[in-house]
């Protein structure tokens, strides 16, 4: 039953991975260019809703809409102001701006909030369903978390595929100038795929604090991290990719964790990513281009 | 005959390099209009200015009155032009249909029409409607980069070396194209280091050597001319 209960943690930290890669990879397969301020993003969600529960007292739902609001803008803005004037600069330069705005956004939160870690209480205030005599119990988290994030990669999916702009997105990331000259607007096309990405951050930091409550201007930043190697493992660039590795990776996590040592998890998470660098650079599900001429 | 696009003194430059010297022509309604000359000389950078992809210094660039000089380059569609790039640039990993479908980015009106009669056009593009077009001929790829262009149902079509890399029958078969889809209406500006070919459809043409307008005149005029036979028709 603890290989069962492990499973079924890991998979819940590994959707909310999954949906923080997600952002990582869409940004990345739009604009080249690896978002670190992604993570800081989530934190901000999480400090949102937390607001908006704590302090106004408005429904749970409620505050995760504000948060997706506020993060959306958030992500517009900062590809706007920092990435943009960018846009021909080498990807050097850009690497530097995104861990810069990592920073800002750590330090901003740091004057709004202080240091000291706030205790998130969880969004999902259902109790939890046990099984098998109380040997199994699941939190309603969990579930909630698994759900949501299958809910959002079908959606992310059929978006891409079928919809004009999902399709502009696609175009957009294969051949910017080739797009250009189709009429699609690059620069809108680069924003509503920030736009998305940080709602979607909003959502992974409500559900990330739902399952460990304790929120601080850091919060935002491990998880951030793991999620790019999530993105990385899964393929780079690649949506069903992001959902892969970020559920694998929050397999190996959990499992390492009670397998193996607590302080390891960590260092074997990211062992793991070494090695399939090593074995397959491009990642599990990594396109490889097949160009004919 | 009404002008569709004039150009006048356009002067490009990639970082140091002077890459375009005070060039100027013109595109009449109704013309096939060829640019040709060796590698190097500017022809692709010519286009590129035009689709705004690259920005002229001075000078300014007219399509049918207006100055587009400084319209951006996803603008220029909806105004009538389209731009077959150099080396096609089809979206590789999207479906035939797909990249029909963005070929209408901006006239989803024209969709079904559109690409019925893109299917119409090149039958080989139909049978392949759902495959990757990474998977297709370099032949195919041009005429899906061709089939796309028309989507927007353009005034205009510049066509960057349709005939690159492409063999002999398939280099006639493109060029029957061309001929066909400015005898349906289509003002087309080709340019091409295929200069026999191009000149003889060519209602007029200019040279272009080393970013300037060396030569002009009727594609009659030019094919028979001693200096461009000896430069560019190999004899």
């Amino acid at each position: 039953m603890t290989f069962l209960s492990n499973l079924i943690n890991g998979i819940s930290l590994g959707s909310v991975y999954a949906i923080i890669a997600l952002g990582y990879t869409m940004v990345y397969g739009i604009a080249k260019m690896l978002n670190f301020a992604h993570g800081d993003v989530i934190m901000v969600g999480a400090y949102i809703s937390f607001c908006a529960t704590t302090y106004l007292n408005l429904p749970p739902v409620v505050s995760v809409v504000l948060a997706m609001i506020v993060c959306t803008v958030l992500g517009v803005l900062i590809e706007g102001l920092a990435y943009k004037p960018l846009r021909k600069a080498t990807s050097l330069a850009v690497l530097i701006t995104a861990i810069g705005v990592s920073y800002f956004l750590q330090n901003v939160a740091l004057l709004i909030w202080g240091s000291n870690p706030k205790t998130f209480s969880s969004i999902i205030r259902l109790g939890s369903v046990s099984l098998f005599d109380n040997k199994l119990i699941i939190t309603t988290e969990s579930i909630v978390t698994v759900l949501a994030c299958i809910v959002i990669m079908i959606a992310l999916t059929m978006f891409t595929k079928k919809s004009k702009m999902g399709k502009a997105m696609r175009a957009v990331s294969e051949d910017k100038d080739a797009a250009e000259l189709m009429g699609i607007n690059v620069n809108v096309t680069i924003s509503v795929t920030f736009a998305i990405g940080s709602a979607l951050a909003a959502i992974a930091g409500v559900l990330l604090c739902s399952a460990y409550p304790v929120l601080q201007p850091t919060t935002g930043s491990m998880p951030g991290i793991k999620a790019f190697t999530a993105a990385v493992f899964g393929g780079i660039g690649s949506i069903p990719g992001a959902m892969l590795g970020g559920i694998l990776l929050g397999i190996i996590e959990i499992f390492s964790k009670s397998y193996i040592s607590t302080q390891l998890a960590d260092a074997i998470v990211f062992a793991v990513l070494i090695i399939v660098l090593l074995v397959k650079p491009t990642g599990i599900l990594g396109k490889k281009i097949t160009e004919k001429v | 005959m009404a002008e569709i696009l004039n150009i006048e003194n356009i002067n490009v430059y990639y970082g140091q390099i002077h890459a375009l010297k005070d060039v100027s022509l013109k595109v009449n309604e109704g013309e096939i209009v060829a640019l040709i000359g060796a590698n190097g000389a500017g022809k692709t950078t010519t286009l590129r200015t035009i689709s705004g992809l690259l920005r002229s210094k001075t000078g300014s660039i007219k399509l049918m009155g207006n100055d587009i000089s400084h319209t951006e380059a996803h603008k220029l569609v909806s105004m009538g032009v389209a731009h077959v790039p150099e080396g096609r640039h089809v979206f590789l990993q999207m479906t035939v249909q797909e990249n029909l479908e963005m070929g209408a980015y901006t006239n989803s009106a024209n969709l079904k029409e559109g690409i019925a009669d893109v299917y119409e056009r090149f039958p080989r593009l139909k049978h392949r409607m759902n495959q990757i077009a990474g998977t297709l001929s370099g032949g195919e790829q041009q005429m899906l980069a061709m089939g796309r262009a028309l989507m927007s149902k353009p005034k205009l079509m510049m066509l960057d070396e349709p005939s690159m890399g492409l063999a002999p029958i398939l280099v006639q078969q493109i060029f029957d194209i061309v001929k066909e889809l400015n005898k349906a209406g289509t003002t087309i500006l080709l340019v091409e280091q295929n200069a026999e070919m191009a000149l003889e459809i060519a209602d007029r043409a200019y040279v272009l050597e080393t970013g300037k307008i060396k030569l002009s005149g009727t594609g009659k005029e030019l094919a028979q001319s001693d200096e461009i036979k000896k430069a560019y028709l190999g004899g």
